[in-house]
């Protein structure tokens, strides 16, 4: 059964290398567009680099997949909206450079703090109760807690959309050769890139995050070494939430606009990056999560397919790896066990 | 003492206010009306009753003295009051004085804090709000903290009292389905004037109601002849609903039942085999676009041209609803094996995002191959199922094949649990390599899992084509993948009775309560982690789960008596 499995999955590589002989190199389009159409997609993939890592992260040390991840994003993005009302009634947002810097870095803050508090409360009352239950009980809590957070947006700050208005200093962009460069791709995908540093910093060099690393790896063990496997629970979806609000106001002046819903799908196609790269696995979100930006912008045109197939090309790519890597790109192969 | 209880008061009544609060925003107050504040208070004495309970254990419930607990809802209505009452008035103050609340916040309008204070909104606005409302409103929640701790000590008389109850509940458990089935018919009389508007509701509430009843009474029936009788009056009960519900009811109940069958193939997959599938809506889609493709073959351009340059005449059904079956289900099976293959190798979570792109990749192809599926115009005119010229169109007839299909499902998948397949999918359920150690063939046995939950889903999706006639991509979003496993799992999962009741309290309430729509999926949602949190087994669990999933907290008293009733149960499954 494993040569069929394979042998499929070589099947459809070579037709993907088919289709992108025979029709997109066939184009002829000009470098400067694959170059633009690649920005494009990094812009994205930083964005939803952002939010697989926090997926990955409390996978990584609850084993359970987070489904309201992308309604913690969307509730951050709400609050940058309401924070981005509030400087633009104070007049900062047309003042000089360095207020509009300021204000939009405490919009940022004002995101995550929402995202935060969200991502905190989630914890708290729908997955703290159900810590040791089997899988499938806080998946369902978690899909329970994704609708309850979209409707109750809906319901509390209704149906129509909050725009982003971009700040004068952010509109437009400059040349790169024959490229566009929006400024604000410069910025998120920049900003996102300094938020994976610091995550890693985090992760990696100071003792909460050793102590997160530890109860990954077994929490019963943790908790006899008297790491508090509670706080180093609740610091895990702080640290992911926190990213998530980052993005969702990053995805609200991408989008300049942010509905009830709009979490959902960048939430979905963050799982499946996360996925992608390998769950659990922090380097694995951040490769997913590009790689996953750049199919999807480049995919399209690459195939000669109109772009409302993007998203069942970046699911074919992503079922297509995980015929070959069954753990994902970077997924250690050992982990299966423990779930 | 005295200080922990004051402590563990404010506690509760900051989270009474977080859900106060919250009642508030979502605009409950104006949809209430005038005794908006007496009914807020009451639902705050419910939440105090449940915070102060605690009910953890038995024992610290029986150990409860009246003096702390009295302090402590005082107090937690206290300071829920206190805050509730500040809130309110910040915001009236706000909208006396002109400020507009309501782009930020869609539902504080002057109503709504009307409402709470009990006075006309008009009278808000131009500033005429009683001084001394807030005050009114801070008595009404402390007096409900004060309410819950009574709640707490007249449950704790009720619990020590031994009832001497036994064959009367039983009994009661067994008749209650046929009282409420025959409260249906009586009301089905046009005569009779009960419940004046809401008489249909009602008497669609009692309906389901009888449903789910009557799974209960099977429940308590005692395994053997009675449970037989039990079972073949229960199903002529069943058999005239159909007969005296009118339109409306019918097709709400309709549509039920093909969620039952949805919910029954998916518990293959889910509850017997483990497979965690959220994309279980591409087999439904599958079955109800081939049946459409069958039925209305003019309703897609390249179809419909493909059958004229072939010769056949693509203006009338290629198929009847009851040949086209067989191909449905064998299209919807073939994709099941598809969506197979690549994931078998497939733990846990990856199965689920994959099935989830799945389910995803088959509704954007039909929302985009627009030549072959009409695109988001959707493919129109289907034809209802024929027999000997009677058309099956209606709502009630709808409703029969529902039951009828739902019926051959449940029997199908009650033997399957039964057999050597379904002992192979427990196996593979609980540990994939033991399983394949034991001799169970992993790649068989998955695929037969997924497409035989393919096969009835498929089949759900062609009755559903056929009670709808017009389908569009938008029927197939991932909504109806997770409100299919949601009612699985609030039923109880690997359990077929549980699936009925599950689609009765998630399909058929919401449909009932069409009224509170705004407040429908919010209810449901919180109801889904209320229930993981405090029922994980689901409604009516199967046996092998409730014991799973209280193995460790309740050892003892409640297990114990099971085993023999689970050998009386395989043993007349083994006869019959």
């Amino acid at each position: 059964m494993q040569w069929l499995v394979r042998g499929l999955g070589l099947l459809g590589i070579a037709l993907l290398i088919w289709r992108v002989a025979t029709v997109g190199l066939a184009e002829n389009y000009p470098l400067s567009f694959w170059m633009s159409q690649a920005i494009n997609g990094l812009v994205l993939g930083g964005v939803y680099a952002l939010v697989a890592l926090g997926y990955t992260l409390v996978y990584g040390i609850l084993l359970m997949i987070n489904f309201a991840h992308g309604e913690v994003m969307m509730i951050g993005a709400f609050t940058g909206v309401f924070a981005l009302q509030f400087f633009t009634a104070l007049g900062w947002m047309s003042g000089p450079t360095t207020m509009v810097i300021l204000a939009l870095l405490l919009i940022a803050a004002a995101g995550m703090l929402g995202s935060i508090v969200t991502g905190v409360t989630l914890e708290r009352v729908a997955y703290r109760p159900l810590r040791g239950a089997p899988r499938l009980v806080p998946l369902i809590s978690a899909i329970g807690a994704s609708l309850f957070l979209q409707y109750s947006v809906l319901l509390v700050f209704g149906v129509s959309p909050r725009t982003y208005t971009k700040p004068p200093l952010l509109e437009g962009g400059f040349r790169l050769g024959d490229v566009f460069v929006p400024y604000t791709g410069v910025i998120i995908f920049g900003a996102s890139l300094l938020l994976m540093l610091a995550l890693y910093l985090i992760v990696q060099r100071t003792k909460l995050g050793k102590a997160m690393r530890a109860v990954a790896e077994d929490k019963g063990t943790a908790a006899l070494m008297g790491i508090d496997v509670d706080r180093v629970i609740v610091f895990t979806f702080i640290l992911s939430a926190a990213l998530a609000g980052a993005a969702g106001v990053m995805l609200g002046f991408h989008n300049t606009v942010v509905k009830f819903n709009s979490g959902f799908i960048p939430g979905i196609k963050a799982f499946t990056a996360a996925v992608l790269g390998g769950i659990g696995n922090i380097p694995g979100a951040m490769v997913g999560a590009l790689l996953l930006g750049l199919i999807e912008a480049i995919g399209p045109s690459a195939l000669g397919i109109p772009t409302e197939y993007k998203d069942i090309i970046a699911f074919s790519v992503l079922v297509i790896v995980l015929i070959f890597r069954p753990s994902g790109l970077l997924g250690e192969v050992v982990s299966e066990k423990k779930a | 003492m005295r200080l922990r209880s004051l402590q563990r008061g404010s506690r509760i009544g900051a989270i009474a206010f977080a859900i106060l609060t919250y009642l508030i925003l979502i605009g409950l107050p104006t949809r209430l009306g005038a005794p908006a504040m007496s009914v807020l208070a009451l639902l705050a004495a419910l939440i105090f009753w449940l915070a102060l309970r605690g009910g953890k254990s038995k024992q610290a419930f029986a150990n409860r003295a009246p003096a702390p607990l009295f302090l402590t809802g005082t107090t937690a209505g206290f300071v829920a009051g206190l805050l509730t009452a500040l809130l309110t008035a910040g915001f009236a103050q706000l909208l006396m004085s002109g400020v507009n609340v309501q782009p930020y916040l869609d539902k504080i309008v002057p109503m709504n804090m009307a409402a709470l204070y009990g006075v006309m909104p008009g009278a808000l606005v131009a500033g005429e709000a009683p001084a001394w409302g807030w005050l009114w409103q801070m008595a009404f929640v402390t007096l409900a903290g004060v309410g819950g701790a009574l709640l707490v000590l007249i449950e704790r008389a009720l619990r020590q009292r031994t009832w001497s109850v036994g064959g009367a509940t039983r009994w009661l458990a067994i008749l209650l389905p046929f009282i409420l089935l025959g409260f249906v018919i009586w009301l089905g009389n046009p005569a009779v004037t009960l419940g004046g508007n809401a008489k249909g509701t009602l008497r669609l509430l009692m309906a389901m109601a009888a449903i789910g009843s009557g799974l209960f009474a099977l429940r308590a029936a005692r395994p053997g002849r009675e449970q037989r009788v039990l079972a073949l009056l229960l199903f002529v009960g069943l058999a005239c609903l159909p007969f005296t519900l009118d339109q409306f009811q019918n097709s709400v109940m309709g549509i039920v039942f093909i969620f039952v069958m949805m919910g029954l193939g998916l518990n293959i997959v889910v509850g017997f085999a483990g497979l965690l599938d959220l994309g279980y809506v591409a087999f439904f889609a599958i079955g109800a676009y081939v049946y459409a493709f069958l039925s209305a073959p003019f309703a897609s351009p390249a179809f419909s041209s493909l059958l004229t340059s072939l010769g056949i005449p693509a203006a009338a059904p290629l198929t009847s609803f009851w040949l086209a079956i067989p191909i449905t289900m064998v299209a919807a099976g073939v994709g099941g094996v598809l969506l197979g293959i690549p994931v078998l190798r497939l733990r846990g979570d990856y199965l689920a995002i994959v099935t989830l792109g799945f389910g995803e990749i088959i509704r954007l192809f039909m929302l985009n191959l627009s030549d072959l599926t009409n695109g988001p115009r959707g493919m129109l005119n289907i034809a209802p199922p024929y027999l000997f010229g009677y058309s099956f169109g209606n709502p009630r007839d709808i409703f029969i094949l529902a039951l009828l299909g739902a019926g051959v499902i449940a029997f199908t998948a009650h033997r399957l649990d039964g057999s050597r397949l379904g002992r192979a999918w427990i196996a593979m359920r609980e540990d994939e390599d033991v399983a394949q150690a034991t001799g169970v063939n992993l790649v068989r046995t998955k695929l037969l899992a997924f497409a035989i939950g393919a096969l009835f889903a498929g089949l759900a999706g062609q009755l559903y084509a056929a009670r709808q006639m017009n389908i569009f991509p938008d029927n197939f979003t991932l909504f109806v993948s997770v409100d299919t496993l949601s009612l699985v799992i609030v039923g109880g999962m690997g359990s077929i009775p549980g699936v009925v009741l599950g689609a009765l309290a998630l399909k058929g309430l919401p449909e009932v309560l069409r009224g509170v729509d705004e407040y429908r999926i919010v209810a449901f949602a919180a109801l889904l982690v209320i229930m993981m949190i405090v029922r994980p087994e689901g409604i009516l669990p199967s046996t092998r789960r409730r014991r799973e999933l209280h193995s460790g907290n309740e050892p003892g008293a409640e297990v114990a008596p099971e085993p023999i009733r689970i050998g009386a149960l395989t043993q007349e499954g083994g006869k019959a």
